[in-house]
């Protein structure tokens, strides 16, 4: 894989776009009636499910209960059909747990959890196909599914995994990018504060260029805000008129 | 925001046949690149013309397989498109990077399309097609598209080697024609033969590949992820190969990554031996190699004598070099055989794999009409062999085999199958008779990559105009944001009599009343005239370097600059970067520098040997005087000598700086060719130094170290300066041998020893012994690189000579300061003390292992003067070069880098994006690369004028073929001399291959007879077997007789033969010489007496200040020395020429 050529001379990327740009976003609210919000999103070729369930109260062990605010538990997991070699284990191996506790603590940056003391709140998300940026679709499909949900948030949370590579940073890297070599980092943002709620990186990447990179990705997060608000902004749209 | 859309799902196959789902988004606006562009396509700089008569579209077919013939300037209009580069790509990095370079180049017509990204000219592959098709398809459509985008004013030619499709696509489409390339050549460029013969002679090669039998003769390289995986796991070692010279059968050495060329530690690395085992690698390329089992390892340097015998090139039958390495005797025991394998410290191995081929194009000679006999003359393919030895014999499909016997031709290697014992190789260009000068000199220029074609129009336009009827004239605006400094200074330049290419002239004058001095060294302004990234700046960051050849020269920029508007000649106006010195009168330390643009006009364009005799008082004519009045010129004279005088005073000062702290003085020998009006040669001259020559290359390592500090200040990690590696040591070990043998010590530990060691070094009877020890140590120390600050350590910054050495005298270990001592050393100004002690206690010691220790040793040294501080030479802990931008490009960028910093400093930003350290450091590497071909050209054109000086002359009869010798390594069988007179370094051998020896008789002269030769380390003896016998010492002098060896494939080499023991008569150093280097002597004496003795407090700040300055001056002789030296790697231990043929006219 390292022989491909991440950004061509003229700008381009491997499938097309450039570094800036997007994949392209399509998402669904309330796909499921019988959880309390759902939301399906596909970001390019990674397709990822969130429902919400709560707040209700806590289930399991009484003593997990906040006075003061509610618990967010989040599990994430991957179908055995997402990748292009079968899955043997859809959840509950070390990435899958790392990847729940990292939603975790960014909705829990993000939900207004003080609302609802001694209470939970559960997040699953499901990634039925993956072509990179598993991280950052699951958030942008949560976030969806808790604003069906009707749970207060502080602002919608977005997410973008962006790489560098050329003195360049590309934003939004699909599969093949994100295996080629690129130093990525994800960032997950409150886009209207400009709050940082999570930063995750776990490549090698000069200092001098982490300020340019946050930026790009700051960038392209308020971008993917803008299509996640058109979505939920839509689906209140057609909710209203189907009450008339 | 997000304007683009998802349309289609791309499938990708790959390794194990994963099925791999892409996505693929397509847009509306992709730039076509052409002027015509009705569209407002984002058309960046580089655009086709609108004005050619067609553009031109290649499959990927084409592509792949004939990039050569689209690589020529001529054709204009060149469409790539992205599917043909994929194609491209998958054949390999390197052809995919050439085409890169191409479409970047400003100098090529040709751009690339991003046809698989736009919405129209994209086609899905269909199921079932077949890729060829498919991209066949695509770049039909690309054309299709490109003629309706542009609006139809421009006919599209697409060009495949695919019959079917152009029968099926030709006639769809009025506008858009597809054609073969061989059609396209010969009905759009029937005037270009170079290119259809470059295709007749590709496509041939192509067939004979199809038809290749399939008889193994090689082992199958791996596949790539099994040597990736082999790599990573450390069972097998990847490197690149270089072959031997003298043994290119059967001897090549893989060196490792991280011992780098320069590096030449002669014990790393891996053997391979044989061709069976190089496994059809080809010298330069990276490859991957398995180590093989002790048992079969085989001993090399028995190999070394065995290998004489069974060699099948037909003119390496002769007398092979002498071993280089140290001799072991020859046994013929397979123990002994391992046990020397060990011995001499490689591990022996096989290539599995070849990484990245490095081929590049090869000079070969086709054989003569008795010698290709035996060759199958039916099916017109012919063996011919490389002008390097080094490169397998290349086997090429010609129908021109007839025409082209004994001719030099460049080839380019198309491929080496495992069935083949010879790679295959198609012919590109026909140099000419092999033996003619303009031949063989061409052939010089390919071998060492050195491509230099005339400078464009579109160059050429670029230039300011300036002729004989219309001057150039400078620019008022320019002139007023300039200091004009054309009234004020008397500026004069001194350069080799004939110069053209002025471009450093100096200055010097009193200032506040005679307290201060101000020198100044100016630059002509070159990148004043050459804008970044301009088409002459492209040109000149390729060729890098003006190369010199013995007998003409290809100057980097054009001739307009170089000679004219950049040439600070005398009397006009010119630009000039300049370094202006405000120096003490007394003490002569710096008080201020100033850098800046400057307008000046030379008043005085002198010449070295007239600027002597000014000094020498001398009456001479100084001719720029003659128009003036005898009063005033008296006057202006006494004006000029004054100016001198005081230059002279003050590179004195610098350079008895450098003596104090041991700087090297180091010989080279320097030899200008005579040439009569046709250019004949008709001597060689050694070439005469003057002290004028030092001074003014003291103030221009002055001006280069000033400029490198300020430059690295203002840019910490992108600044362009020079560095030295760290020296061999194994080199100075044969130095320390030869010295010991003449009763001599030389101490190799520091600079500052080896300079006192090799200044003890003299014999009264021999001056030469001193000079040749001198060039032994020259040899040794390492190439100066061009470096971008940002890519090394600081400490690496200081070239070997400045790194601080500590030795602690109880343990006798030594320790190497880091950056951060370095730095801690400045700070505390402990450096400079220690500068200063030293030169008190001259030997003053200094223990321990970090600077933290080293400060407090430092007062324990004071205290008690129990330690030894060695400062390992003169710290010259910057280095760059700045004064010669009319014929170094680095002169250019550090010119930029210079003007950048000044505006820096002055608030505004840089004007230019600065490269950044990456981009600084391939520059960097690209430009060391291009001077060592430079020397290499030099060098070989060197060997080849030697050639032809006494290729004309009868050995026998003529005495000039005659002359003294003087030994300098003893080997095996024969011994190594230097040839003061021409200054020329060989082997003589004293036993012929019959095994006959050299015997003296009375009164010295020789003659073979049947014999031994036995070895000793001082001095070597040859017995016969009648009982006489000769010896021959080290350092003694004996009488050669120079022929020449010709030989029809390779260049001619010279060959030394002992014709007496004793010293040639009628030799001996000019009477002249001798005498003025004693009056110079006497002077910097006296001149450094005087220092000596003045009081300590007279070392004020600034001159503390001063001391530190003083050490660009080791490396200005390392510095012009070494751009003399020729380094060749494989000749390394064998005699390697010094020797320059400098001529003052280049052919017109």
């Amino acid at each position: 894989m390292a022989g491909l050529e991440l950004l061509s001379d003229q700008g381009y990327r491997l499938d097309g776009r450039k570094a800036t740009e997007l994949r392209k976003v399509q998402a669904r609210m309330g796909v499921f009636a019988q959880a309390d919000g759902s939301a399906y999103l596909e970001q390019g070729n990674t397709k990822a499910l969130a429902v919400v369930y709560g707040p209700h109260e806590i289930r399991g062990a009484r003593s997990r209960a906040l006075h003061d605010r509610a618990i967010i538990n989040c599990q994430y997991s991957m179908a055995t059909f997402s990748t292009a070699e079968r899955k043997r284990r859809p959840h509950g191996d070390r990435k899958s747990t790392e990847m729940s506790l990292h939603l975790k603590q960014t909705f829990e940056a993000a939900v207004l959890t003080q609302l609802y003391p001694r209470s939970q709140i559960d997040i699953y998300v499901k990634i039925l196909q993956s072509d990179g940026g598993n991280y950052s679709v699951c958030v942008n499909a949560a976030t969806l599914a808790v604003i069906d949900a009707g749970i207060p948030m502080r602002d919608y949370v977005c997410a973008c995994t962006v790489g560098f590579v050329d003195e360049t940073s590309l934003a939004d890297l699909c599969y093949a990018e994100e295996s080629g070599g690129v130093s990525s980092l994800a960032l997950a943002l409150l886009p209207r504060g400009g709050q940082i709620a999570l930063v995750q990186m776990d490549a090698r990447l000069h200092q001098d260029h982490l300020d340019t990179l946050i930026e790009a990705a700051m960038t392209a997060c308020k971008g993917v805000s803008k299509v996640l608000d058109q979505v939920v902004r839509q689906h209140l749209q057609e909710g209203s008129t189907l009450r008339e | 925001m997000i304007k683009t859309e998802r349309i289609l799902h791309l499938r990708r196959f790959r390794g194990r046949k994963v099925r791999v789902v892409r996505e693929h988004y397509l847009r509306e606006r992709v730039p076509c690149f052409s002027s015509l562009c009705q569209a407002d396509c984002a058309n960046g700089v580089k655009v086709l013309p609108g004005d050619l008569t067609h553009y031109v579209m290649p499959d990927a077919d084409v592509v792949v397989d004939y990039l050569e013939i689209l690589e020529l300037k001529e054709l204009q209009g060149i469409i790539f498109t992205q599917t043909a580069c994929q194609a491209l790509h998958s054949k390999g990095r390197r052809f995919y990077n050439r085409l890169r370079s191409l479409v970047k180049d400003p100098r090529f017509h040709c751009v690339q399309f991003a046809n698989e990204f736009q919405q129209y000219s994209f086609c899905p592959r269909e199921k079932g097609e077949s890729q060829e098709k498919w991209q066949t398809r695509c770049v039909y459509s690309a054309a299709v598209w490109y003629y309706n985008h542009l609006a139809g004013m421009m006919n599209v030619v697409m060009i495949t080697e695919d019959e079917e499709a152009v029968a099926q696509y030709s006639s769809l489409h009025s506008g858009v024609y597809v054609v073969t390339v061989q059609d396209y050549l010969q009905n759009f460029w029937p005037d270009l033969q170079a290119a259809q013969e470059l295709y007749a002679s590709i496509s041939q090669a192509l067939e004979e590949r199809e038809a290749e039998d399939s008889q193994r003769e090689f082992p199958e390289h791996l596949p790539a992820e099994v040597m990736e995986a082999g790599i990573k796991s450390g069972r097998y070692i990847q490197g690149t190969l270089s072959v031997n010279k003298h043994r290119a059968q059967s001897e090549a050495l893989v060196q490792t990554e991280g011992s780098s060329s320069q590096a030449m530690d002669l014990s790393s690395g891996v053997l391979v031996h044989g061709g069976k085992n190089r496994n059809r690698a080809v010298h330069g390329d990276v490859v991957v190699v398995e180590l093989l089992p002790r048992s079969e390892w085989r001993g090399r340097a028995t190999l070394l004598t065995e290998g004489q015998g069974d060699d099948r090139s037909p003119d390496d039958g002769q007398e092979k070099p002498m071993p280089t390495v140290k001799p072991i005797p020859v046994e013929k025991s397979a123990d002994m055989q391992r046990c020397t394998a060990e011995k001499c410290g490689h591990d022996q191995g096989r290539v599995v794999g070849v990484l990245q081929r490095n081929w590049r194009d090869y000079v070969v000679t086709f054989p003569s009409r008795d010698a290709s006999q035996s060759q199958s003359r039916s099916c017109q393919r012919v063996l011919t062999v490389p002008w390097d030895r080094r490169i397998p014999k290349i086997r090429i499909s010609t129908q021109q085999a007839e025409a082209l016997q004994d001719h030099r031709v460049v080839v380019r290697l198309d491929s080496w199958e495992s069935t083949s014992l010879y790679p295959n190789g198609h012919s590109v260009k026909v140099l000419g008779r092999a033996g003619e000068l303009e031949t063989e000199v061409q052939t010089i220029l390919v071998e060492n990559c050195i491509h230099v074609p005339p400078f464009s129009e579109a160059q050429m336009k670029e230039m300011p105009l300036s002729s004989p009827e219309k001057p150039w004239r400078v620019d008022p605006a320019e002139v007023a944001r300039r200091r004009d400094l054309r009234d004020s200074h008397l500026v004069f330049s001194i350069d080799p009599l004939g110069c053209e290419d002025v471009d450093d002239t100096l200055s010097v004058r009193s200032l506040a009343g005679g307290t201060l001095l101000e020198l100044g060294v100016h630059i002509a302004d070159v990148t004043h005239f050459v804008p970044e990234g301009s088409l002459t700046d492209l040109e000149a960051r390729t060729r890098a370097t003006t190369y010199y050849l013995a007998d003409r020269r290809y100057d980097m920029l054009p001739a307009v600059l170089s000679a004219d508007l950049c040439s600070l000649l005398g009397g006009v106006d010119r630009y000039a970067m300049s370094v202006l010195w405000e120096l003490d009168a007394g003490s002569l330390a710096v008080r201020r520098v100033w850098f800046g643009r400057t307008v000046i006009r030379s008043s005085y364009q002198l010449h070295y040997e007239l600027a002597q005799a000014l000094l020498n008082g001398e009456e001479v004519r100084v001719p720029e005087l003659e128009r003036f009045c005898p009063e005033e010129k008296d006057l202006k004279l006494a004006q000029l000598i004054q100016a001198l005088e005081m230059l002279t005073r003050v590179s004195r000062h610098l350079r008895l700086q450098r003596d104090r702290g041991g700087a090297l003085e180091l010989e080279g020998v320097e030899v200008r060719a005579q040439l009569d009006k046709d250019k004949n040669i008709t001597a060689l001259v050694p070439r005469q130094p003057l002290e004028v020559h030092e001074t003014v290359a003291e103030c221009m390592i002055y001006a280069n170290h000033w400029v490198a500090r300020k430059i690295q200040e203002s840019f910490p990690n992108r600044a362009l300066l020079r560095r030295h590696p760290p020296p061999r040591l194994e080199l100075f070990s044969q130095l320390v041998d030869t010295a010991k043998a003449m009763g001599f010590s030389v101490d190799t530990r520091t600079n500052k020893a080896l300079a006192d060691s090799l200044d003890r070094a003299v014999d009264p009877q021999d001056p030469m012994v001193n000079r040749l020890l001198r060039m032994m140590a020259t040899r040794a120390m390492s190439q100066a690189l061009y470096f971008s600050t940002g890519s090394q350590p600081q400490d690496q910054y200081y070239h070997y000579a400045g790194r601080l050495l500590m030795t602690s005298p109880t343990t006798g270990r030594r320790f190497h300061c880091s950056s951060v001592d370095h730095v801690q050393f400045k700070h505390t100004n402990v450096f400079c003390e220690c500068e200063f002690l030293c030169y008190h206690k001259s030997h003053l010691q200094f223990h321990g292992p970090a600077a933290a220790a080293a400060a407090v040793c430092f007062s324990a040294a004071v205290s008690s003067e129990k330690f030894c501080f060695c400062l390992s030479g003169l710290a010259l802990d910057r280095y760059t070069h700045f004064t010669s931008p009319i014929r170094r490009y680095a002169d250019m960028v550090v010119h930029r880098l210079l003007t950048a910093a000044l505006e820096l400093e002055q608030g505004a930003g840089p004007a230019g994006i600065l490269a950044t350290n990456r981009e600084l450091e391939e520059l960097a590497q690209h430009i060391n690369n291009k001077n060592w071909t430079a020397q290499r050209a030099q060098s070989a054109s060197t060997g080849l004028f030697q050639c032809l000086f006494f290729r004309d002359r009868d050995p026998q009869t003529d005495l000039r073929c005659v002359a003294d010798a003087i030994i300098y390594a003893i080997r095996d069988n024969g011994v190594l001399v230097f040839v003061p007179e021409y200054g020329i370094k060989g082997p003589v051998y004293l036993r012929n291959k019959e095994g006959q020896v050299v015997s003296a008789e009375a009164g010295g002269s020789c003659k073979w007879q049947g014999g031994k030769v036995r070895r000793y380390p001082s001095y070597i003896t040859t017995t016969t077997a009648g009982g006489c016998s000769a010896t021959f010492r080290l350092m003694s002098h004996i009488t050669v007789r120079i022929s020449v060896r010709s030989s029809s494939c390779h260049s001619d080499t010279l060959v030394l033969e002992v014709i007496s023991n004793q010293p040639h008569r009628g030799s001996g150093p000019p009477a002249s010489q001798g005498h003025r280097q004693l009056v110079q002597e006497v002077v910097r004496l006296a001149e450094s007496a005087q220092q000596t003795a003045a009081p300590t407090h007279k070392l004020s700040r600034q001159e503390r200040d001063f001391l530190q300055s003083r050490t660009p001056n080791l490396y200005s002789i390392l510095e012009e020395i070494r751009e003399l030296a020729l380094m060749d790697l494989d000749a390394l231990s064998q005699a390697s020429e010094q020797t320059v043929l400098t001529v003052p006219d280049p052919l017109p």
